[in-house]
């Protein structure tokens, strides 16, 4: 049993597949730069400074997900030669995970035979074209990772299903060592794929009539432990960071103490069942453009119409399709229903329906009869994606940080920037340069991505209130301490900054600087 | 050494699986391939077994009398995971809870703002929208709100003749929280602001503007507005500057209150 080889695509499709690739890689690579750090982002990118600075990395159970991100970051960083984190970019952080997101489609190939050559082709360009994919392709977190992590598992399962081949199982027991160590909900795709695949073996064998099902390959024990084997190797040492972090593979199960509390109702993140399907299908902020990717829920359904009806199919595999979409309906039923929902959550699902959209893509122009009416289908699908193309734009681009976005949360204002660069052009006026010392408060530790921003001044300090000695050359305060600590006429409030929708920061600057300041130069303010 | 060991072993254990497992990869290299790449990435990632001590620190210059800079120990941030999403909406709380004090004023003032000739710095702007600055409507709503250029801007009130000012009421766009910047109120004799132009509010601290360094606060648009003494500054015509605010890079106006009488 098993195909050996992967002789399904030939060179034209291989070409076709690297330009929508190269198609991918623009638009996840424009302007990367331009949306300022979301709190998360600079949270990780800090503490892979941390862990880049003092060479040891310790996993943390109660928050912050898992270790991949950071060791692709260093191993990234090695490559490129990097040498400290205070000349690091945005951009060439994000690069880690565009790289991940770019990986979707170059793993394709190892489905060629599931999804069928013109379904494998459909699904590239509507995984290069999605707008999720793209924003958050664009997003260093580790959700990206995350998925292609699982779809790596997925694929090489499926390759070692066709093959019987030791190296895909081994393959596969190391994609789901590296789903472990990104992030703790890769046990619900865990556990969708094995809902998937006994609810697939029962239809196959029960429900579907209309062909001997097919024999399901025995599957040597030593190939499943071999895997194991592999899973928990990988996950060992990544959790142990190498060996140098006892504690770490033990976090890795406590952890799920306090995500389980999330899970229940413990935490900001709780939003109603249709949290995802609002921002997938329609999308519409008053003032700003509509957004709905329900091209590609209805051609997924499509799809997955075709894989339990056997018709359509071409090349396409009808047991991969049916269990591509049990596992993508079971998974998109868990995230429905748990009540702790960021949306970039939505990608892992949201990934599933893109294959099976590849799918529906080419049965539906497969079973249309005459040629003129089949490039005509092919034409409005292509129109379709394109449309997804324009909106992934303006989500990446035009409304990067902007709240009728839907998949912008919880976003960094731009106007943080502006404060920023205030701050910068204060230090480089100061006699002290970058020793001036800074004071940052705000409730809550509500002051990120500031410690990114800042991170090249040597004196900063943090507070998650007004201290008792609350005085500096520069203060950054909450608004909603009212703190007012101009009032002994030493600091001016130089104006408010907005972090955040409705959260705002005040810039309190020492009279003495502000007034240097003032002389120093001709300036405007920044971002007019 | 370390790197090179971890090569050799990486090497070693797929030799010994291949051959334990008596089974050969036939799909064209590719697992073997990613084992190889596997086995390079562990190699990057192996923390560095020693770091080249870093340079010690310049100690601070003493100054002439031996003193040195006091070094204070500042606490390093916490880390937080992500914030609450905030839906921006049309109803703003007031950032105060506390009332807006009153304003005691001369007896029989009027709002001088309505009937008022008014123009604008963009040129864009129309007279219908413009009418919409004095029509009483102080509405948070799309309806309520004229849209000016970005950069800075200004609109400007012609009373006709001299008038005695006591107060200011500036409604920017208060649907969302937000501050406008460089919010500067002016008023002079002439209509291009050349002769005798007073400042009676300015909150443009660093001078981007160009009207003067202001020593007023930024402030939150609220439903209330911008109450501005004018202490019965006498003039013919009032302006009114702003640049952008920290939700976007437009000028944005709602209403605006001229409270005064005839100057004698």
């Amino acid at each position: 049993m098993g195909t050996p080889g992967l002789r399904l695509l030939s060179g034209s499709t291989l070409i076709l597949l690297l330009l929508v690739a190269a198609l991918a890689l623009g638009l996840r690579c424009f302007r990367l730069d331009q949306r300022p750090m979301h709190c998360d982002e600079a949270v990780k990118a800090v503490k892979f400074g941390e862990f880049w600075d003092d060479g040891g990395y310790r996993y943390d159970p109660s928050e912050h997900h898992g270790p991949s991100l950071y060791y692709a970051t260093l191993a990234a960083m090695r490559l490129a030669g990097r040498r400290d984190i205070e000349h690091l970019t945005e951009a060439q952080l994000r690069l880690i995970t565009v790289g991940f997101g770019l990986g979707l489609i170059l793993l394709l190939p190892l489905v060629a035979d599931g999804l069928g050559r013109s379904g494998t082709v459909w699904a590239a360009a509507l995984t290069a074209l999605s707008p999720a994919m793209v924003f958050y392709s664009r997003y260093y977190i580790h959700e990206m990772l995350l998925v292609f992590f699982t779809f790596l598992a997925l694929a090489a399962g499926w390759r070692y299903w066709r093959s019987g081949k030791l190296g895909w199982a081994l393959l596969a027991g190391a994609g789901v060592g590296l789903m472990d160590a990104t992030k703790e909900t890769f046990v619900l795709s865990l556990a969708a794929a094995a809902l998937a695949l006994a609810a697939n073996w029962a239809w196959g064998r029960w429900a579907d009539a209309s062909r001997p099902p097919e024999q399901a390959a025995r599957i040597p024990i030593k190939h499943m432990a071999a895997g194991l084997a592999v899973w928990l190797g990988v996950a060992l040492l990544l959790f142990s960071s190498f060996f140098s972090n006892a504690a770490g593979p033990l976090d890795s199960l406590r952890t799920y103490l306090p995500w389980l509390h999330r899970a229940e109702g413990a935490s900001p993140h709780i939003h109603s069942w249709g949290f995802y399907w609002h921002r997938l299908l329609w999308f519409h902020h008053a003032k700003g453009p509509v957004w709905s990717e329900g091209l590609i829920l209805v051609l997924g359904v499509l799809g997955a119409y075709a894989g339990f009806a056997r018709r359509g199919l071409g090349g396409a595999n009808a047991s991969f399709v049916r269990f591509l979409a049990l596992y993508t309906f079971a998974l998109a039923a868990a995230y429905t229903a748990i009540a702790y929902k960021t949306p970039w959550c939505l990608l892992g699902f949201w990934h599933g329906m893109i294959l099976l959209a590849g799918v529906g893509s080419a049965g539906l122009i497969r079973r249309t009869r005459t040629r003129p009416l089949r490039m005509a289908v092919r034409l409005l699908i292509l129109a379709g994606a394109a449309q997804l193309g324009w909106q992934a734009w303006q989500a990446a681009v035009t409304y990067a940080a902007d709240p009728r976005n839907p998949y912008v949360y919880a976003q960094t204002s731009p106007d943080l920037l502006n404060l920023v660069q205030r701050v910068e052009a204060l230090a480089k006026v100061s006699p002290q340069d970058g020793k001036l010392v800074v004071k940052v408060m705000a409730p809550d530790s509500d002051y990120w991505p500031l410690p990114w921003y800042l991170r090249n001044l040597e004196r900063v300090g943090y507070y998650a209130e007004v201290p008792a000695d609350p005085y500096a050359s520069i203060m950054i305060v909450s608004s909603q301490f009212k703190a007012a600590l101009d009032e002994k006429k030493t600091h001016v409030m130089v104006g408010y900054f907005q972090l955040r929708p409705q959260v705002f920061l005040e810039l309190y600057v020492e009279l003495g600087l502000w007034k240097e300041y003032l002389e120093s130069s001709k300036h405007e303010r920044p971002g007019s | 050494m370390i790197r090179l060991v971890a090569a050799r072993l990486c090497a070693l254990v797929y030799r010994t699986m291949t051959n334990v497992m008596k089974v050969t990869f036939n799909v064209r290299g590719f697992p073997r391939a990613l084992l190889l790449l596997a086995g390079a990435g562990t190699i990057l990632l192996l923390p560095q077994a020693s770091r080249a001590a870093e340079p010690a620190k310049d100690a601070p210059a003493a100054s002439a009398q031996g003193l040195v800079p006091l070094d204070i120990k500042l606490p390093a941030p916490a880390f937080k995971g992500t914030p609450k999403d905030i839906q921006v909406g049309p109803n703003v709380e007031p950032v105060s809870d506390k009332p807006r004090p009153l304003m005691m004023v001369p007896p029989g003032l009027k709002n001088i703002a309505t009937g008022s000739k008014i123009t604008c710095s963009d040129k864009n702007a129309t007279a219908e929208n413009l009418a919409k600055l004095t029509d009483g409507d102080k509405e948070a709503s799309d309806q309520s709100i004229i849209f000016i250029h970005k950069g800075l801007q200004w609109v400007q009130l012609d009373f006709g003749s001299p008038q005695q000012i006591y107060a200011v009421v500036i409604w920017h766009a208060h649907n969302s929280a937000k501050v406008y910047h460089d919010v500067v109120v002016q008023v002079a004799d002439d209509p291009d602001f050349i002769e005798n132009v007073r400042t009676i509010f300015n909150n443009d601290a660093d001078n981007a503007s160009g009207l003067g360094v202001g020593t007023d606060r930024e402030y939150f648009e609220t439903y209330e507005g911008k109450l501005i003494n004018a202490k019965g500054v006498k003039a013919r015509y009032i302006r009114f500057y702003s640049k952008g605010s920290t939700e976007s890079a437009l000028n944005e106006y709602t209403e605006l209150e001229v409270y005064g009488r005839p100057a004698k």
